[in-house]
């Protein structure tokens, strides 16, 4: 099977965002053909250069998205006025109104306005692939985007009636700048990935990102019929509006770019075959945005479990009474709490020591740090065994690669109980480290935590030491609860979170996606004629029934379906999700 | 195990919410590296705290909205009085977040950074809401928007500075004529050739980086390698013709030429230093008169609401930049006649400039076509008016030569490259009418980011 993989910013650049996920799903799927299809970021980014890659990625096409070259071609009046239409039908499709948001579950739900915003997103999507059509067939688009006919329009469309109130302030800077970022955002249209020498030769499209990356993967699906599979483990629209803060820009280029974003990430969500987001958050968003609930997967990210096995397999050799935080030093880490609940807790368990394993963030983490520092040191003054001993604190600060904690997997082992103290998470890694460690966990309610955790661990609510500090000292009072705990924690880790089941997950949609949407090709021969037969039944079959020749273009690639069976687990866990 | 919720279900059902992750970073589909994190620096993601506003040790000492109702309270606190709470709770989140609710265009905006703040789902559904995007949409709502003025904290569009740098280096193309043309009047023979020889290279030279700098300098990126070489040929064309090519035409009607030009005031070929040094000499106004007009196309695109009203204002200032430097040519075009005492040749060097500066201009805001394509026609003209003479010598041509000719006796020799330039300057300056008036011809080039 060949694969596009679609990256924008990331996989095969060595300072790309997501290339560790990207490269262990294609060396996992080594059966697979991969096309890496990159957009780049920056210059920088194309300077730094490629990741070493494996044998089976046979192709690697990369466009910048940060500089787009003019081609030269200037429209005919025809083409003039198609490109008008076209963005004219774009444009008004963003400012009118109506965000994505109002489509979703909780929107005002009547039928009118269903139908108008399904509407709506049909005008920009038929706009979109329009403009790509021009593209192709006549070059010049990267001009036209940026010609003065396109801010005439865009003006045009802000000022008719019913536009959004914001979009109708828009003085004439800010059509300048909406104007700019589209064109821009537009940059994937003017690509020549599409033939059938491009994305048209792929069975699928693996987007790893929404957005731009998912882009190509759109127009694919338009012009070849290439199914699109969109993997999104941040939602960009959602960093797009923290990105674009009120102080970037001025709230009517704000508003037409939050509308611009939101349809096409509708757009990507409804053509999309397959939607697999990292977790409930970034589905949420999906499902906010238009998608449909049949069609997504949760894919957890994997992490690497072996360097966690030792210490999780071997029995446990913490100190009974050590409490243990890991992570990055900052103030959304809640530390404070951490030390007012260690407080708590040292008054029912005298000998409990609190290890705060981690290296600040930044300058506010580094002064976050020093702060927490005087408070410990406040809270809990050095305290010796007798009278001529040397005094230590119960609170100590420590950095990984130090002598009390030389590798991550010790840092963990070191603890009875992992304490996780934030009030802002994403997906929280340094649980999930622990569960594969085996160790029983108190954390707060934030982010992915309860989905993450099951229940495995104890969670308190967030900003609630006492809470907290009920929970370690009911851990710390149990070692046998906190043995059933952290082997619990640890199967369920090794069950959703390790490396092998994202592979095994992204195997088993690629297999599915395939054979629900094969790609239909119809064969020319040398007299431009229809070839009946050129592409047998089996072809569409998952399996090598026929011989290489068979298939539309020369694969070279082994059979990919006579390997690594897959994995029912957990497919059928991301689903239950 | 009070104030303890072990949680049973398995937890990742019913559309939990995950709460907050760190602007822009976490959103970046970085996560799944996370195998290793923060000590081989791919891991937990970076800055989750940059754009939280309640340090914590703030938000500890104040849990007024935050002492949530799923967590039962304490056996040891339910003495303690009820926690400060008024009878609408959203009305404490809106007073927190108001910046973020009344800024925000829509309720996604809002969504995103009640998340970035921590606000998950189950803390939505203390404020008796499914979600955070419901409960986003009653803060959009409840907040009265400001309408109508312009966001303070924005800036509009940089306006090009005046830098030093390139003033001081649009001086140096009429220091280097002056100083060749001083050089040539004091040198004969030898030294003088290498002196309009070096001279001429330092202009270049000169002329090349004024338009690399400041506000002759084109846009950045690639640029068409055809168009640039033939502005350029065409552009050397027009200034060789304004130095030599008035002597050149009248020797080619009068059976000449028979000499090389000398440089020297009484030479059979006369070279017309005057009008060249002056256009030496107007790199500087003309830099100025690019940066007037950018300068202040960017103030009225700033204060225009329409882009009708934008081309309504830039036309006024178009022309009166183009008039500034037609009249500070002629001012140093007469200075140079008075001091070499030389014909000043206002026609042919006042097309000649203005031309020039039409095409540079049009090419500074990325219109490129249409420069190349006068500046040949002008050139063109001007090969043609020597070549027909020329031709005229052939038997039975002498046709050919009767247009120049009467051109010439009718109007003077001046009138051949003052008729070619005028009329091309004339069209780009139609041109440049609709074109450089046009909002877009000042947009910047990079995007928003």
């Amino acid at each position: 099977m060949r694969i596009g993989l679609l990256t924008e910013g990331g996989y095969p650049y060595v300072s790309g965002d997501a290339g560790l996920w990207c490269d262990r799903l294609v060396r996992g799927l080594e059966q697979h053909e991969f096309d890496l299809y990159a957009l780049s970021r920056s210059r920088q980014q194309e300077d730094e250069g490629w990741v070493p890659l494996p044998p089976q990625v046979s192709r690697v096409r990369t466009a910048p998205l940060w500089t787009a070259d003019d081609d030269g071609v200037s429209h005919g009046r025809r083409a003039r006025r198609r490109f008008a239409e076209c963005y004219g039908e774009l444009v008004g499709a963003v400012c009118a109104g109506a965000a994505p948001g109002a489509d979703g579950p909780s929107g005002c739900g009547s039928d009118e306005s269903a139908d108008a915003s399904a509407d709506l997103a049909d005008r920009f999507g038929s706009a979109l692939y329009g403009l790509a059509e021009l593209a192709r067939e006549e070059g010049g688009l990267v001009g036209a985007l940026r010609s003065d006919a396109a801010v005439r329009t865009l003006e045009r469309a802000c000022r008719a009636p019913g536009a959004l109130r914001t979009a109708r302030e828009a003085r004439v800077p800010d059509l300048l700048a909406v104007t700019a970022h589209l064109e821009r955002a537009l940059r994937p249209l003017t690509l020549d990935w599409y033939g059938d020498d491009g994305l048209g030769a792929a069975d699928l499209c693996h987007a790893a990102a929404g957005g731009p990356a998912a882009l190509p993967g759109l127009l694919a699906r338009h012009f070849c019929g290439v199914p699109l599979l969109v993997t999104e483990y941040g939602v960009q629209l959602r960093s797009h509006y923290l990105g674009l803060g009120p102080d970037a820009a001025a709230p009517a280029v704000r508003a037409l770019l939050g509308a611009f974003h939101g349809r096409l990430a509708a757009e990507v969500y409804r053509r999309a075959e397959i939607l697999t987001p990292g977790n409930a958050h970034a589905r949420r968003w999906q499902e906010r945005c238009g998608a449909d609930r049949a069609r997504i997967r949760t894919v957890y990210p994997g992490m690497d479990a072996s360097r966690f096995a030792e210490v999780g397999e071997s029995p446990d050799r913490a100190e009974p009474d050590t409490l243990v935080w890991v992570g990055r030093v900052e103030p959304a880490k809640d530390l404070i709490s951490l030390l007012h609940a260690f407080a708590e807790v040292r008054k029912e368990e005298p000998k409990a020591r609190l290890r705060i394993v981690g290296a600040p963030c930044g300058p506010e983490g580094a002064a976050y740090l020093g702060h927490c520092r005087a408070l410990a040191a406040q809270l809990f003054p050095d305290e010796a065994e007798g009278a001529h001993a040397v005094g230590d604190n119960p609170v100590s600060f420590e950095e990984i690669g130090g002598p009390e904690a030389p590798t991550l997997p010790d840092a963990y082992a070191a603890g009875a109980v992992v304490v996780l103290s934030s009030v802002v998470e994403g997906f929280p890694i340094s649980l999930v480290e622990a569960m594969l460690c085996g160790r029983a966990t108190v954390s707060t309610d934030v982010g992915a935590v309860v989905e993450v955790i099951g229940g495995t661990g104890l969670v308190v609510p967030p900003r609630n030491p006492r809470a907290l500090a009920e929970a370690c000292v009911a851990l710390l009072h149990d070692p046998e609860r906190r043995a059933r705990l952290g082997a619990a924690a640890r199967a369920r880790a090794l069950e959703l979170f390790t490396v092998e089941q994202n592979i095994a997950a992204f195997h088993g949609i690629y297999l599915r996606i395939v054979s629900h949407c094969p790609v239909r090709r119809v064969v020319l021969d040398a007299s431009g004629e229809p070839r009946p037969f050129a592409a047998p039944a089996e072809s569409h079959v998952p399996g090598r029934w026929t011989g290489p020749t068979a298939r539309v273009l020369p694969r070279t690639a082994p059979g990919w379906a006579a390997t690594a069976p897959v994995r029912a687990t957990p497919l059928a866990a991301a689903e239950g999700a | 195990m009070t104030g303890v919720t072990d949680v049973q279900d398995d937890g990742y059902g019913g559309g939990d919410g995950l709460g907050g992750e760190s602007p822009g970073g976490t959103d970046l589909p970085g996560m799944p590296s996370g195998a290793e994190p923060w000590d081989s620096g791919a891991g937990e993601r970076p800055g989750i705290g940059r754009t939280s506003p309640q340090t914590p040790s703030a938000s500890t000492s104040a849990p007024a909205t935050s002492d949530p109702a799923s967590a039962p309270v304490p056996a040891s606190a339910v003495a303690r009085p009820a926690p400060r709470r008024g009878a609408d709770p959203v009305k404490a989140l809106l007073h927190r977040h108001r910046e973020l609710c009344e800024r925000a265009v829509d309720p996604l905006e809002i969504a995103a950074g009640l998340e970035a703040h921590g606000i998950t789902d189950r803390t939505a559904a203390r404020f008796r809401h499914r979600d955070v995007f419901s409960l986003a949409e009653e803060l959009y709502a409840r907040v009265p928007r400001s309408s109508g003025e312009a966001d303070p904290g924005t800036e509009p569009l940089p306006v090009p500075r005046v830098r030093p740098g390139w003033v001081l280096l649009t001086l140096l193309p009429g220091a280097l004529g002056a100083a060749t043309t001083a050089g040539l009047r004091l040198t004969h023979g030898h030294p003088r050739l290498l002196v309009a020889v070096a001279g001429l290279l330092a202009l270049c030279l000169a002329a090349r980086a004024v338009l690399r700098h400041g506000p002759l300098a084109g846009p950045s990126g690639t640029r068409a390698w055809r168009t640039t070489s033939a502005t350029r040929a065409w552009t050397v064309w027009l200034l060789g013709y304004a130095l030599f090519g008035d002597g050149l035409l009248s020797a080619v009607l009068t059976g000449g030429p028979d000499t090389l030009p000398t440089g020297a005031p009484d030479a059979p070929w006369p070279t017309a230093v005057a009008p060249v040094l002056a256009l030496t000499l107007a790199c500087a106004p003309a830099a100025w008169c690019a940066h007037l007009l950018g300068a202040g196309a960017r103030r009225r695109l700033a204060d225009s609401r329409g882009l009708e009203e934008f081309t309504a204002t830039a036309r006024p200032l178009l022309c009166g930049t183009f008039t500034l430097f037609l009249g500070t040519l002629t001012a140093l075009l007469l200075l140079c006649g008075t001091v070499l005492r030389q014909p000043a040749a206002y026609a042919q060097t006042l097309t000649l400039g203005a031309l020039l500066l039409l095409a540079r201009l049009l090419a500074v805001h990325r219109h490129r076509r249409a420069p190349v394509l006068a500046l040949g026609t002008a050139a063109a003209a001007e090969v043609a008016a020597l070549a027909l003479p020329l031709t005229g010598r052939l038997p039975g041509c002498a046709v050919l030569s009767v247009p120049v000719r009467a051109l010439v006796n009718a109007c003077g020799l001046a009138a051949v490259p003052a008729l070619a330039c005028g009329a091309a300057a004339l069209a780009l300056l139609f041109h440049a009418g609709h074109t450089l008036t046009r909002a877009s011809a000042h947009a910047l080039t990079g995007a928003l980011e």
